[in-house]
């Protein structure tokens, strides 16, 4: 027993650079929770108690408050609720979602070849050419801007800037998994077995040619994977980003809000996380599908 | 590689084809729309790219912070939430893997009645995929019906999901790390928590980190968004200058974002190379 506890002990890492991110992690928590206001309530309790229990009490149908309790009569308020907007919006979240990972993952995965090294130097690792420092660094730079910015905030701009239609919003998913899709494909063009590249360059075949012959084919579930991996936050993305005022699953949970019909918010709420989980479903069944056929 | 994968495969891409265009066929996204907007607006945001501003571009009542040391003090805003929500849904995250770890509560490790870990079990199953189906927005929505605006409650949005996507990880770890050290304990009389915490917790430390780390990345990105609700985060003054119509200062906003999330994006890659070698 004490031989193994030892050994753990032994085992345990001893980089100081993770240590010290684990301090500075730990510290900055710690920090939030003492120093931040957000144990301090701003208005008094009974207050808040008040509005809390306003809230619960209005997630009850408006409609059938008066009535007495039966299943039938939520079904019915539930079903009055979809074919008025329920099933429109959750098409249109779909088709937003669906629109955005094909843009993304064409645009994502054609950035991805001028970002990785190895392309852009000619499938040769030793020489890094000038070809490469022009292209590989801007594009790298731009994924990470791409990334960094949330769909939320792209959705934002691009709504005013280019008026009330569906673009915005798929325009705006799509840059920010551009970015993902663009580095995690990248990273799996570099770390390909180079032999092959490396014989067929070689025997004189253009970069192009390897791309096709050698990189394109064995990297291609990989893609995929990421594919079906970045859909789903998509769908789920897609559902809010209608808050900005297109007419997706998040328009009608705003429009509820404003309107302050709790009832339909939750029920529109939980619609959503219906949606996401049917994708979060299909996408893990394709993924398995994907890897069994790799 | 046979043949016949590359024609299951050429399938896949020309399914996704099809549904590329029923999408855009759908929300009638025509790529002529987006040439005839008015570029006017457009060519003016897009061109204060290259120069963001580095003062404010409208009157401010004197006294009033410079510029970048406002968007530094939104960007500390924006990291405050996202540390705070880190911490909560980590505990959390904790908790409820370990609730949600099949090993431990129906396999070899369980202790306790049966009935009632199965139960247990199941029900933190749903309820962490429930709540992860969620958006943080949309529980941020949720809140402020309840609540009212309260920085609680937005650090609440933030961590729920957060919560429900590491119990899920951190369950999932936990099923997969070697399990000789834990039989070792076990066999000479260990609970079911003392496995968790001595044995299980600690093996999964690195991969637990780095996946910590990779989630507080996804955390700032969701609390800059929050100030598009009114929280004093980076969002809030993304949406007031654009209001503004006060391009360059957005431009100065966007940058900053951009700096945090590379910095702690690097920051985050590194520790998981240091973890793994």
């Amino acid at each position: 027993m004490k031989e193994q506890l030892k050994m753990l002990h032994k085992r345990r890492s001893k980089n100081i650079f993770v240590r010290l991110s684990l301090v500075i992690m730990v510290l900055l928590i710690g920090y939030t929770w003492i120093s931040g206001d957000f144990l301090n309530t701003s208005n008094s309790f009974a207050q808040r108690a008040e509005n809390i229990e306003r809230f619960l009490g209005e997630l009850q149908p408006y409609e059938l408050r008066s009535g007495t309790f039966s299943i039938h009569s939520y079904l019915s308020w539930a079903k009055a609720i979809m074919i008025e907007k329920g099933f429109q919006a959750m098409h249109l979240t779909l088709a937003i979602s669906v629109a955005a990972i094909v843009l993304s993952g064409i645009w994502g995965n054609l950035l991805a070849i001028t970002a990785a090294q190895n392309f852009t130097s000619g499938f040769n690792r030793d020489d890094s050419r000038l070809s490469s420092i022009l292209l590989t660094s801007p594009t790298r730079l731009l994924l990470i801007f791409l990334r960094a910015i949330p769909e939320y905030v792209w959705a934002f701009l691009f709504l005013s800037l280019l008026g009330p239609s569906a673009w915005p919003l798929v325009l705006a998913l799509a840059l920010h998994n551009c970015g993902i899709i663009g580095k995690l494909s990248a990273e799996v063009i570099e770390d390909l077995p180079e032999q092959p590249q490396i014989s067929l360059s070689s025997i004189g075949a253009s970069r192009l040619q390897i791309m096709l012959a050698a990189v394109l084919p064995v990297a291609l579930p990989r893609f995929l994977l990421f594919f079906f991996y970045r859909w789903e936050t998509c769908l789920r993305e897609a559902t809010v980003l209608g808050m900005l005022g297109i007419v997706s699953l998040g328009f009608w949970i705003q429009d509820a809000r404003a309107r302050n019909f709790y009832d339909e918010m939750v029920f529109l709420i939980l619609l959503g996380a219906f949606l996401v989980i049917i994708g979060d479903v299909i996408s893990t069944l394709v993924r398995a599908y994907v890897r069994r056929i790799s | 590689m046979t043949r016949n994968n590359t024609g299951q495969r050429r399938v896949i891409i020309i399914t996704l084809g099809i549904a590329g265009i029923w999408a855009a066929t759908t929300l009638k996204l025509n790529p002529s729309d987006l040439l005839t907007s008015n570029t006017a607006i457009i060519q003016d945001f897009f061109s204060r790219a290259l120069s963001p501003a580095l003062d404010y571009e409208s009157q401010v009542p004197s006294g009033t912070d410079p510029l970048l040391v406002k968007a530094l003090g939104a960007a500390w805003q924006t990291i405050l939430f996202a540390a705070a929500a880190t911490g909560l849904s980590l505990i959390g995250g904790l908790v409820f893997g370990f609730l949600g770890s099949s090993s431990l509560m129906i396999g070899s490790f369980r202790g306790g009645t049966k009935y009632v870990s199965v139960f247990l079990y199941a029900t933190v199953r749903l309820l962490m995929t429930l709540i992860r189906s969620i958006h943080e927005l949309l529980w941020a929505v949720l809140f402020l019906a309840a609540f009212g605006i309260s920085e609680l409650a937005a650090v609440l949005a933030l961590a729920l999901p957060c919560t429900g996507i590491l119990a899920k990880i951190f369950s999932e770890l936990i099923d997969e790390t070697p399990r000789s050290a834990a039989h070792a304990i076990q066999g000479i009389g260990g609970s079911t928590i003392q496995v968790y915490f001595f044995v299980l917790i600690p093996q999964a430390i690195p991969d637990l980190l780095a996946y910590g780390f990779y989630r507080f990345e996804c955390l700032l990105r969701s609390s800059a968004v929050l100030g598009f609700f009114g929280y004093p985060t980076l969002g809030f003054y993304i949406a007031a200058s654009f209001e503004n119509l006060n391009y360059g200062e957005v431009w100065s906003y966007l940058y900053t974002l951009f700096l945090m999330v590379a910095i702690v994006e690097l920051w985050s890659s590194q520790l998981r190379a240091a973890l793994k070698g």
